[in-house]
């Protein structure tokens, strides 16, 4: 597990600029939200999901989650078929708090070929490139707080 | 030259719930893919009330009422929890992108730019409100508006708010279904201490045009821009229309069922500090709404800022400690600790019921 600045992320998962994440096991893709952004949404209290075998692209919305009265989008990270749907989601939305990139996983997308998913992966955020990405989030928060001193 | 935003000013008529919340779901995706800068919508409602995107409408409404009083209730596209709307009512709708250079950063930062300019409009007409994160603003430790947002098209997103100018309180505990109304039987009116309007505040009329006025100025202020007055273009009329039809008029939007179940349940704990009596809502396993009563010693305010800190968060014991917590100080409930007041909170979760 890599811990930024105080934040899980680790090394092995592939990172959307919406702040989802991306497991990738063949063509076989578990999706959820990370600690960055559940740390910065606070609790959870609705997911509102799709159905499994929806079609979804890189980028597309495919999910939206609310915390407190704010309802943000769940971007898709990679393109393909949605295979499984975490059901405990139903129940208690608040494993994407608690456990981000265990039992909090939001989804499963089977991407339908493995080129096309390799190459959609290089357009996310992984390896030397998380730090950075965390660090550029985490300055435009600590902006607004010079800005407000 | 500074900035100019769009202005739809609606002081003609109150609209339907249907008419309101198409537009302001089209000012976001106006900015997003029809050009447009930044659109503010000001405007009033027929006498209606209307949930977040996520409640359970049938659990939240007496629906029975609010079709023998006329009422109309819709599902707006913002999260979270009802608001009663009408012609004494302000409605505010504002289409932006979150990354526009004038807004706070974060879910946190973008509330607090918006609730800016509403104290300000405030300030303006001699009432000094404030902000009670994460989503509220205050007078006195009463809640004079709400706040809520939803990320739509590309990175804009829709935030909603309304003022209250004045309200009927009658009505609103005749048509709501939430945990207050059984303290009605007691006579015991929980929205007068819990809710203000401006009226109330400054003990004059004060019509809904000048506030409108004032909102408008205010916007201009705080942002550093201008407003031209203007209406929805073709492309917008087009996509107002899709959604009154598509949406808005239709039982599959407004009675949706991909909520969780609405449940309720009370909790009853004698204390050192006395009785603590919890009036809890819940929505699958989340709060969406707490009230703490009974016969300790206590401040309106201060229970206000309990109940209000509980509100939209998991009802979890760990997360429910943390947000009292969180808002916490010294005697706020004398002779009641953190831990007491959990246990008791927990006791109605436990008891609760299906509405």
């Amino acid at each position: 597990m890599a811990e930024i600045k105080g934040y899980d992320m680790p090394d092995e998962l592939f990172y959307h600029e919406e702040h989802s994440w991306a497991k990738v096991e063949g063509v076989k893709v578990t999706v959820g939200m990370s600690d960055l952004f559940q740390k910065e949404a606070g609790d959870i209290v609705f997911v509102d999901l799709p159905e499994e075998e929806d079609e979804v692209s890189q980028g597309e919305t495919c999910g939206k989650i609310q915390s407190r009265k704010w309802i943000g989008k769940l971007v898709a990270p990679v393109s393909g078929e949605i295979t499984e749907i975490n059901e405990e989601m139903e129940e208690d939305t608040s494993l994407i708090n608690t456990d981000p990139y265990g039992e909090g996983w939001i989804l499963v997308i089977e991407a339908e070929d493995e080129d096309e998913l390799q190459a959609e992966l290089k357009n996310l955020i992984h390896g030397d490139a998380v730090q950075g990405f965390v660090e550029q989030e985490i300055a435009k928060a600590e902006e607004e707080k010079a800005k407000d001193e | 030259m500074s900035e100019q935003w769009r202005l739809f000013k609606n002081l003609r008529r109150s609209v339907s719930t249907a008419e309101g919340l198409a537009v302001d779901d089209t000012l976001p995706q106006s900015v997003a893919r029809n050009n447009s800068p930044p659109i503010l919508h000001l405007y009033t409602f027929i006498p209606s009330v209307i949930v977040g995107k996520y409640q359970d409408i049938g659990a939240a409404l007496r629906l029975e009422r609010c079709r023998a009083r006329g009422v109309e209730f819709n599902r707006r596209s913002t999260g979270g929890g009802t608001v009663i709307m009408g012609p004494e009512i302000v409605a505010l709708g504002l289409g932006i992108n979150v990354d526009h250079p004038r807004l706070k950063k974060g879910v946190g930062g973008v509330f607090q730019s918006l609730s800016l300019v509403l104290l300000r409009a405030l300030d303006k007409i001699g009432i000094q409100g404030y902000f009670q994160p994460k989503n509220d603003l205050e007078v006195n430790g009463r809640k004079i508006a709400g706040l809520s947002a939803a990320s739509e098209a590309d990175s804009c997103l829709l935030f909603h708010t309304s003022l209250l100018v004045d309200f009927d309180v009658a009505l609103m505990t005749d048509i709501m279904n939430t945990p207050v109304i059984k303290l009605e039987d007691k006579g015991y009116n929980c929205f007068s201490q819990r809710m203000t309007t401006v009226r109330d505040e400054l003990g004059r009329g004060v019509s809904v045009t000048e506030m409108i006025d004032v909102i408008q100025n205010s916007f201009e202020e705080e942002f550093s821009i201008r407003f031209k007055e203007d209406s929805p273009d073709e492309w917008e009329e087009k996509t107002i229309q899709g959604l009154i039809d598509e949406r808005y008029t239709k039982d599959e939007w407004i009675f949706s069922h991909r909520h969780p179940r609405a449940r309720m349940g009370v909790g009853q704990l004698k204390t050192k500090g006395g009785l603590l009596e919890i009036y809890l809502a819940l929505s699958g396993a989340s709060i969406e709404s707490v009230l703490v009563t009974g016969d300790f010693f206590s401040t309106s305010e201060d229970l206000h800022r309990i109940e209000n800190a509980l509100k939209w968060t998991s009802a979890r014991r760990e997360s429910i400690e943390n947000n009292i917590a969180s808002v916490w100080h010294d005697n706020m409930i004398y002779g009641i600790d953190v831990p007491t007041l959990t246990k008791a909170i927990l006791l109605a979760k436990e008891n609760q019921v299906r509405l």
